[in-house]
């Protein structure tokens, strides 16, 4: 063995370079890149935004405004690709896309409108949300869904009182 | 009470000899696993437990865990973690600190290691240890406020408080000697990280490390913000090289803590893919080598055979680093068939490349000369740092966590331990060469073997309040994770030992009396992972004065 | 921002990172992707350096060092922030020993220097694919339109 065998093995190996960027470079499955949120699937249920790590997904309910607003911070995300894992409506997508270089900040933002309790008024949860899970639970569980959490503590607290018999 | 538990046979050997030594001493003992025991011992019993276990035990220190537990039993708990490696047993001594104004005995004059530990936990919980030899700060930033301890319950992981920019960092060195500053950026060093040599003419008498310069808060963040699946993306995070070594390390303390069965295969996946992170850090380091030295060539084909282990990670893992492959009892993803006969066919390529480019390698001599005879770190030596990984086997000390205290799945598999004896750069590179031989060989029996079943333990719960430890074989040496879980998903103590930790103390012998020019490269030769370890060390060769040197004054060229 | 004509020649400053990006900032230089071929190289002094590549969720132990190191480079400079740490402070954007990434960083270089803001392109990632890196640097080149945009979506 001499020195001369780096020369051997750079000639039998040749040139590795890949072409890229005059070239597209292929990306293997399951390869994690930049999630896509859709906007018509999502639910607001706020799940991905408990498992970020980074917290890159935020959640900022606006009760003036009326409206959850689920924000995804692209500068911040790590790419682990939990917030797909626990989606239940499989409304994140982990696509292939790393050509992701930015200036300024970028911010990809959903708005869900919030709906009206029917007693108070006040704005209490998202529609799609509620939709969602109204279609899993049976038509008992169901009585009162359309009451904020506050209200239907009070009328339960009310129904108690009447049962008990104490201010007949 | 014994009643109910596991004990490995190393286990009972180990209580025997505790019986027999310090029967007197013992407050309680408790098993959390085979050949894992913690016994309770008396703050003032401490120093004459360290003793025995160190002389008649042949216990290496690993490392300090401090624990706020005012909450949990109103006390400060100091954890000493020995690792009885001919025992197959890690031992974990307790001691309960008074919650008011916690102190304790120094050991590090019976274990020169226990210097970085207790000072940790010094700066960070605030318990004063007596007669220790070094009273400077050790973690926290230039500056950082007296009296505010981070890992203290009562701190919040988002407070920054306002730093004193007048104080800065003092290195202790002689009159005599030249002090040359490596770092924080320089370009052999790919870490901020500040080293000051100590030369007389051309020799190294002696060296300074200020670290700390990449301390990010991490274990409080796993304390504070993070649940337990949470946190195995941020113990990745720790080290962008072997990060999956702190991942899998983290996730098997949780694993022991709450006693969750992680199915086979699971354990077989991540065994996968830790040789395969191994293959990788090697190779690197191996071009980094070459690169210190001078020899590029070497460091572009080093990183060119490199590439195909990258691009096999990303197809495993859906990353190229950084994996984000664990969870608590088990893993997120399965590798079929497909993947299999990719990684034989991959190995085998890799195995005919890297023989080709050993044996040019060891063909120049320009590169062997420079790595025989330098760096010197002899065995006894070796010995009382309890240096760990490549650096111990490099002198003749055959210490393999894999082997000591088997895990995952390297109790199916047969593999050699490498140890040179020569103690020099010569048998620590050696040492890398050979284990890249035996890491492919245990991924082609471990995807032979790969059983089938499920890769995540179903409705793993994690009760409140339970400990368990982990050691992990990292490319580096030994990492240990302590966890101690806490409420409400989340954990209440998480301690993490990276391996350069052990190893950066040892450089103190390496560097001595070496020429300058061979310095860079023994440092780099214990390939030392400063995001993993970032802690501080002073290395006083000759009991030195004090100087105060600001990095602006560094910075315009300061003289002495 | 197409204002450098010639080669550009980049200086590489760990803030604190994990080193997965510093060692894919090093895996560019290597055959495989080997950046050099667009003249890009890496020099080891800031003063040399026409573009600075920041890793690292910048702690307050190197603030002070990382400032100068950035004030070091001479104008026309580009700063390129690689990995998630740096782009948006990462996971550990609220840390006691941190500030939290490249947008704090330049709060502090424009209250306490009265320096602006350089021109900078932002590569995410954990770490960034080499492909990714060398996408962001054809960016800030120029070369390639960004991909990425901010969108805000509004339904019932």
């Amino acid at each position: 063995m001499s020195r001369l065998s780096w020369i051997k093995t750079a000639l039998e190996v040749g040139v590795v370079t890949k072409k890229y960027p005059f070239e597209r470079v292929e990306v293997p499955d399951g390869f994690r890149g930049l999630p896509i949120f859709d906007s018509g699937k999502c639910i607001g249920c706020t799940a991905c935004a408990n498992v970020c790590t980074p917290d890159a997904i935020k959640v900022v309910n606006d009760f003036t405004n009326g409206f959850r607003r689920i924000e995804y911070r692209l500068g911040k995300c790590i790419f682990c690709g939990r917030c797909a894992d626990v989606c239940p409506v499989s409304a994140i997508t982990i696509t292939k896309e790393f050509e992701l270089a930015y200036t300024g900040d970028v911010i990809n933002a959903i708005e869900i409108k919030f709906i009206k309790c029917v007693q108070c008024g006040q704005y209490y949860t998202v529609s799609r949300h509620l939709k969602h899970v109204s279609s899993k639970l049976n038509d008992e569980a169901l009585e009162g869904v359309d009451i904020c959490p506050d209200c239907r503590r009070r009328s339960n607290i009310n129904s108690l009182i009447h049962a008990s018999g104490v201010f007949r | 009470m014994r009643s109910n538990i596991i004990l490995g046979r190393g286990d009972l050997e180990v209580i025997e000899m505790l019986n027999k030594y310090l029967i007197d001493k013992i407050v309680g003992i408790r098993n959390v696993g085979d050949g894992k025991l913690i016994i309770d011992v008396k703050p003032n019993n401490l120093v004459d437990v360290v003793n025995v276990v160190t002389d008649k035990l042949g216990g290496i220190f690993v490392t300090i865990v401090g624990n706020d537990a005012r909450s949990i039993d109103n006390s400060f708990h100091n954890i000493y973690v020995f690792s009885l490696d001919s025992l197959k047993t890690y031992l974990l001594i307790r001691v309960k600190l008074d919650p008011e104004s916690p102190k304790i005995n120094s050991i590090t004059h019976i274990v020169k290691g226990a210097d970085w530990g207790e000072r940790e936990v010094r700066d960070l919980l605030g318990i004063n240890m007596v007669n220790h030899p070094d009273p400077r700060r050790l973690i926290l930033p230039d500056g950082w406020p007296e009296g505010i301890n981070p890992l203290k319950k009562e701190f919040a992981h988002s407070i920054r408080p306002e730093l004193n920019n007048s104080e800065c960092y003092v290195p202790l060195r002689s009159d005599d000697v030249v002090a040359l500053p490596y770092g924080p950026y320089h370009p052999l060093l790919h870490e901020p990280e500040y080293f000051e040599l100590h030369i007389k003419g051309e020799t190294v008498v002696g060296v300074e490390y200020r670290g700390f310069h990449v301390h990010r808060g991490i274990e409080k963040l796993g304390e504070s913000r993070l649940t337990y699946n949470q946190v195995p993306f941020v113990a990745e995070r720790i080290c962008g090289i072997c990060g999956f070594v702190h991942n899998v390390c983290y996730c098997q303390a949780i694993e022991n803590a709450a006693k969750i069965e992680v199915p086979e295969r699971a354990h077989y996946i991540r065994s996968i893919i830790l040789e395969i992170e191994r293959l990788h850090s090697h190779l690197l380091w191996l071009g980094v080598a070459c690169h210190i030295l001078g020899f590029d060539t070497g460091f572009m084909h080093a990183w060119r055979i490199r590439e195909p282990i990258m691009n096999l990670a990303e197809a495993l893992t859906g990353n190229r680093k950084n994996y984000g492959l664990n969870l608590v009892g088990g893993v997120r993803r399965d590798i079929n068939k497909d993947s299999s006969a990719r990684i034989s066919k991959l190995l085998k390529d890799i195995k005919h490349e890297y023989d080709r480019f050993i044996s040019s390698l060891t063909a120049v001599k320009e590169v062997i000369r420079r790595l025989e005879g330098s760096g010197l770190l002899p065995k006894p030596e070796a010995i009382s740092y309890g240096v760990v990984g490549p650096v111990a086997r490099g002198s003749a000390l055959k210490r393999d966590v894999r082997v000591d205290h088997p895990y995952a799945a390297y109790k199916d598999v047969s593999f050699k331990v490498p140890t040179y004896s020569e103690c020099d750069n010569m048998s620590r590179l050696m040492v890398r060469v050979d284990e890249v031989y035996e890491s492919i060989s245990i991924i082609e029996q471990l995807i032979d073997r790969l059983p089938g079943g499920s890769i995540l333990a179903e409705n793993a719960e994690v009760p409140e309040y339970r400990e368990g430890f982990s050691g992990i074989e990292a490319p580096r040496g030994e990492d240990f994770h302590y966890v101690l879980t806490g409420r409400f998903s989340k954990v209440y103590r998480w301690r993490v030992r990276a391996p350069t930790y052990n190893n950066i103390p040892a450089l103190k012998v390496m560097l001595h009396e070496v020429p300058l020019s061979d310095a860079p490269l023994t440092i780099a030769s214990i390939d030392p992972c400063f995001s993993c370890t970032d802690r501080l060390l002073v290395f006083d060769v000759d009991k030195g004065k004090k100087f105060k040197v600001s990095y602006k004054a560094l910075a315009s060229g300061w003289k002495p | 921002m197409n204002i450098y004509k010639k080669s550009i020649w980049v200086f590489h400053l760990n803030t604190g990172g994990c080193n997965s990006c510093d060692i894919e900032i090093l895996d560019v230089l290597t055959p495989y992707h080997d950046v050099e071929r667009f003249g890009i190289k890496l020099v080891a002094s800031p003063r040399h350096a026409d573009a600075l590549l920041l890793t690292g969720p910048v702690t307050k132990e190197i603030l002070p060092k990382v400032i100068d190191a950035l004030l070091a480079v001479p104008e026309p400079k580009l700063v390129i922030a690689i990995g998630s740490c740096t782009t948006g402070g990462g996971i550990w954007y609220d840390t006691y020993s941190t500030i939290g990434g490249l947008n704090e960083l330049y709060k502090v270089l424009k209250e306490e220097y009265g320096v602006p803001e350089p021109s900078t392109v932002k590569i995410p990632g954990c770490p960034p694919k080499p492909e990714s890196i060398i996408y962001g640097i054809a960016l800030a080149l120029g070369v390639v339109q960004q991909k990425v945009t901010t969108t805000t979506a509004r339904v019932e």
